[in-house]
């Protein structure tokens, strides 16, 4: 009795090849489970076990579904014998958002796709051995049908169409739904002596007359008319802005087509290459230059360049030529306040009350320590005060503009109520005091901060930032907050520029909110989103809003955070990032368009500061970063020599040794502070080199 | 002599079966147990361990998760596991559980962007297995026995006031397939043997909720408080309602942050952190049967009884100090000092002899690992882990 006991117990997992479905176990029996399950039958008696379940059957087995269609499972126990069981069932789905299921089988459909309905039910409620193959459990997949495609619609063309030219075609199809679907179009022509589709989807107009372009998809066509031209240029006029250029410099070509009388061809399609050859002594150089198709050049390698346009048949070109920029510059050590025993955060340096020049340093992961730095020697930097606050973590130090009181982050903190710390730094030599301490609705740890005028915006819980009027630092009070109303959404950073906040939120990117500055009638009380800059790969975790000297473009900085390889911050081995800076301009409208990007390979960005038109980045294991963002900015900096400077700060009596883990910089009187995650504060200065080009590159 | 003779059964069962064998064994057991003075139980002196124990506990601000092995070889840490993904973040490793068949740990991680996670990882050799991203702040967290799923609180630590929910995965995906609406800042979160019942508090709602672990949904609500003769059952079963928490905007008084595993004796033990306080809950007649005063100060923050439901152990988190309640005449018996600052979690051994309790620690200091003999409520080891030990589990006992 009890050996047949266990065997049905611990034996049946087993799944039925025929409809319905029916269960299998999670997990093999063991030795132990049957041991287990012998002697709970010893002590319970075998009478109840003896229904034990053995089998789930479920019907339908699977199920084919439309959107917003309900279907039934029922579902049935049995033991061993296949007597049906009273016992309970429970019914989940793998992809809720897509199918549900309630407790009692009622199955309904939300969104197309294969999904997965699982059915499970507990072998023995009682048993509490450890084992897995706690439960019997059967899987029936969801086929939710996509709904019929019922609408394609093909991209506007040019109101010029001419023979001979060739242009791209793009369409966009909805389900029934009103959901935008990317089916695989099949296009066709109805004259292809006219114009015909290639396979890539480019249209291509062989000569006059008219045709029909459709889309099809399923059972659904899109279609545009259009009328072709007999093709009036006969040449293209091709003018640059500059003939001679340094790497990085944007040239702007402009392409026209002409007709025989020297009149512009409108809507003429044009398309720009541009071919290179580099000085003899820089040998396969790769990609030297690239043309966008605004017209937009850049010689990433010196070299002759030339810029091609065709269109038509017809051809141009132009050459430009691109000499090295030569802006590098050397490095010098000037002083460090080193901190070898904990991890350093980030920093702030300012002009003290007293004229004395000063820096605040925090710290990571330690114990809540901030220490002031008399830096008016930036060759002999040296502790005027250190404060220790209830925190494991000091993640930002900011000063007020007037210089009259600093604020530090806590997280971490013993009762859990994190907030921030105000403290008197009027006079840091003659000690620094707490003025505040301030928790309220910050208790999920502030860990950026930013002091605008007689405001301090801190972070709340990576969820949102409240603004705080801190007239009297000693007494703070909040004014206002601002959240995103987006689905899952951060918040990492804020810095503010002239009454506009700009926070960092991972994947929303960099928004701009008007607390004051920004004209749409914001106010710290009454923060106004005035939009975003948002990109691709969602890691955006600092911007640093910048208007350039040189083009008095709006740009915004967004540096990257991400750590996709091994890390161990108390380990031996150096650490590595990734991500980089990405370069947006901010338009009127409010919204920013990324133009460039800065990246260091095999490393990745950390914070930003921008003045006179250079970046200084910390860039984790790539060290400190100096680049020159002078003029326009096109495509990848790193390439075309606009690195002034980099610098990485080993110390081998670091708190890990060797292992540069650059934090954050601030350019201060004609020197470049920041901080090392395992060193502390660094002071450098730029000084020319014997020969500016950069290294390894040719003469 | 009934106490040597649960020992003796214990001891047997334990090397035998299994600990469901053990536990069916001491719950016939426990009403004569439960009648033992309470100076009996804790006469006992500590004697050396004769097996190995490991426990696996988090350090909540070092991102790192410690395997501890305590036995005839003193107390060590076997292996320091880095977990979360943002290292210069801190990412808050909070709650931890074993699987029901002791080959898989799992990890609730507070922190994210801005979602916390949960993270699977196979016991010993502590391998990354998968990982599900849940709600704010997941927290506590206990898998059925019987079902395998999975049920995590997601705390909120820090946000709004708002109701919270228990996300409920199935381990084997790692796919999060229920959230269940609770109450705000829920904590806590043990199941019932049979694992159809999930016991859980909503800190900020002043109540202990009942999970029907089936039907994703709450089956019993009960409000806390500090009168036991006051009948709170008239609670039960009512309907959450609005952003109060159903408790009409009144601020918490009892604050529980813990709700115990119904003893055989069919008790849940629930924390009164607010009100210094450990509260016993009838599960049958859903009702408070008992209140048991902490003393002003201590403020009771995470508790375990043992198997047969004879012994608690708290930790008093703000009293620095761990208590030893004997359930029997609800009496502390012992209220020994802990050696750091901010006790939090504990766990009891698979044969109920020993308690592991964790230090958070202040700022740079590091956590620590206690362990207790519990016959003898006396401390026989400590360890130093990361910083703000926190969460902890009982992972196996072996000879």
């Amino acid at each position: 009795m009890l050996l047949h006991l266990a065997s049905r117990s611990f034996s049946a997992g087993r799944r039925r090849p025929s409809r319905p479905a029916s269960s299998r176990s999670l997990r093999p029996a063991t030795p132990a489970a049957l041991v287990a399950g012998i002697a709970a039958a010893l002590l319970l008696g075998g009478a109840a076990a003896a229904q034990e379940p053995a089998e789930l059957l479920v019907e339908p087995s699977s199920l084919t579904l439309e959107v917003g269609e309900t279907a039934q499972l029922s579902a049935t126990v049995k033991d061993g014998d296949g007597n049906e069981l009273e016992h309970p069932v429970l019914f989940f789905s793998r992809a809720r958002r897509f199918v549900g299921v309630n407790p009692a089988g009622l199955v309904e459909a939300h969104r197309p796709g294969e999904h997965t309905l699982v059915a499970m039910s507990p072998r023995d409620p009682e048993a509490m051995d450890r084992r897995a193959d706690i439960a019997l459990m059967v899987e029936i997949p969801v086929t939710v049908a996509f709904p019929p495609l019922e609408r394609i619609s093909v991209a506007p063309l040019p109101a010029n169409l001419y023979a001979g030219t060739s242009l791209p075609l793009s369409a966009m199809a909805e389900d029934a739904t009103g959901a935008e679907r990317k089916p695989d179009f099949a296009w066709e022509s109805s004259d292809p002596g006219v114009a015909s589709v290639t396979e890539h989807g480019m249209l291509v107009l062989h000569g006059e007359g008219r045709a029909t372009i459709t889309a099809r998809a399923e059972s659904v066509r899109g279609e545009v008319a259009l009328s072709v031209r007999a093709n009036p240029a006969a040449r293209l006029e091709l003018t640059a802005d500059e003939d001679e250029a340094r790497t990085g410099d944007v040239v702007w070509f402009r392409a026209r087509a002409l007709d025989e009388s020297g009149s512009e061809v409108p809507d003429f399609p044009l398309q720009f290459a541009a071919f290179t050859r580099t000085p003899d002594n820089l040998v396969a150089p790769g990609a030297a230059a690239f043309v966008e198709p605004d017209g937009a050049f850049v010689a990433e390698r010196p070299g002759l360049h030339t810029v091609v346009v065709t269109g038509g048949g017809l051809t141009a070109r132009r050459a430009v030529r691109a000499t090295p920029r030569n802006v590098r510059k050397d490095w010098e050590i000037v002083g460090r306040g080193p901190v070898r025993d904990r991890h350093t955060s980030d920093l702030w340096v300012w002009e003290g009350l007293d004229g004395r020049d000063y820096a605040i340093t925090g710290t990571w992961g330690a114990d809540g320590h901030a220490y002031f730095w008399d830096v008016s020697d930036p060759a002999s930097i040296h502790l005027v005060d250190t404060v220790r606050v209830d925190a494991r973590t000091v993640n930002d130090v900011k000063v007020s503009p007037d210089g009259r009181f600093a604020v530090i982050s806590r997280e971490g903190a013993s009762n859990r109520k994190n907030g921030l710390v105000i403290l008197d730094v009027a006079n840091p030599t003659d000690g620094v005091r707490i003025l505040a301490r301030y928790d309220d609705e910050l208790s999920g740890g502030v860990h950026n901060v930013f002091v605008a005028e007689e405001h301090i915006l801190a972070l709340s819980a990576g969820r949102r930032y409240d603004i705080l009027n801190a007239e009297d630092p000693a007494n703070p009070y909040r004014v206002g907050r601002f959240e995103l109303d987006t689905p899952g959404h951060g918040i990492h950073d804020v810095w503010v520029k002239d009454g506009v906040a700009w926070s960092s939120n991972w994947t929303d990117g960099v928004v701009a909110v008007d607390i004051g500055g920004g004209g749409k009638g914001g106010a710290p009380n009454n923060p106004v989103m005035m939009g975003s800059f948002r990109y691709p790969n969602g890691w955006n975790h600092a911007g640093f809003p910048y208007r350039s000297e040189s083009t008095g473009k709006m740009l915004i900085f967004a540096g990257d955070e991400n750590f996709p390889f091994s890390f161990e911050p108390e380990g031996d081995l150096p650490d590595r990032a990734a991500g980089w800076v990405h370069i947006g301009e901010w338009d009127d409208s409010g919204e920013g368009r990324e133009v460039a990007r800065y990246q260091v390979p095999e490393a990745g960005s950390h914070n930003i500061w921008v003045e006179d038109d250079i970046l200084y980045v910390g860039y984790y294991n790539g060290g400190l970063r100096v680049v020159d963002v002078s003029g326009e900015l096109r495509g990848d900096l790193y390439q075309q020599g606009r690195e002034i400077a980099f610098f990485e700060p080993a110390d081998p009596e670091g708190y890990k040794k060797n292992a540069p883990f650059v934090w954050g910089p601030q350019p201060f009187k004609e020197h470049i502070f920041f901080t090392d995650w395992n060193s502390g504060l660094w002071a450098v200065k730029l000084v020319d080199p014997e020969t500016p080009r950069n290294m390894g590159e040719p003469n | 002599m009934k106490n040597a003779l649960t020992n003796t059964l214990k001891n047997a069962s334990t090397n035998l079966v299994s600990l469901s064998v053990r536990r069916a064994v001491t719950a016939a057991l426990t009403a004569l147990a439960v009648a033992a003075p309470a100076a009996a139980a804790f006469a006992a002196a500590p004697e050396a361990p004769t097996r190995n124990y490991f426990v696996y506990v988090c350090a909540e601000s070092d991102d790192t998760v410690h395997l501890i092995r305590f036995g005839p070889g003193g107390l060590e840490e076997v292996e320091k596991i880095t977990v979360g993904s943002f290292p210069t973040e801190t990412e808050g490793p909070h709650g931890i559980r074993i699987s029901p068949d002791g080959r898989h740990w799992y990890l609730s991680i507070a922190h994210g962007m801005p979602f916390g996670s949960l993270h699977k990882y196979e016991t010993g050799t502590n391998e990354w297995l998968g990982d599900a991203t849940l709600g704010m702040f997941p927290a506590t967290m206990d898998i059925s026995p019987s079902t395998g799923l999975l049920y995590v609180v997601n705390f909120n630590l820090h946000g709004d006031m708002v109701p919270s929910t228990i996300s409920v995965v199935e381990t084997g995906t790692m796919i999060e397939v229920a959230t269940i609406d609770t109450g705000v800042m829920p904590h806590g979160a043990r199941a019932d043997r049979s694992g159809g019942r999930i016991y859980s508090v909503n800190m900020m709602d002043d109540e202990l909720v009942e999970v029907d672990a089936t039907r994703f949904e709450i089956a019993r609500r009960l409000a806390l408080g500090t009168d036991p003769a006051m009948d709170h059952s008239a609670h039960a079963g009512m309907a959450h309602g609005g952003d109060s928490g159903g408790m009409d905007m009144k601020m918490p008084t009892v604050k529980p942050t813990w709700a115990t595993s119904p003893t055989p004796a069919g008790k849940v033990y629930v924390a009164g952190n607010g009100d210094s306080a450990i509260y016993e809950v009838d599960v049958a007649d859903w009702r408070i049967s008992r209140r048991f005063d902490a003393g002003p100060g201590e403020n009771p923050y995470n508790l375990e009884a043992t198997s047969d439901g004879r012994l608690l152990v708290a930790t008093y988190k703000s009293g620095n100090k761990v208590g030893f309640w004997n359930l029997a005449d609800g009496e502390a018996v012992a209220v020994p000092e802990t050696t750091r600052r901010v006790p939090h979690g504990v766990v009891v051994s698979d044969d109920d002899r020993y308690a592991f309790v964790t230090l958070e620690g202040i700022g740079g200091e590091p956590g620590t690992v206690e362990v207790y003999d519990i016959e003898a409520a006396e401390r026989v080891a400590d360890i130093a882990v990361g910083k703000q030990a926190g969460g902890i589990a009982f992972w196996k006992g072996e000879p």
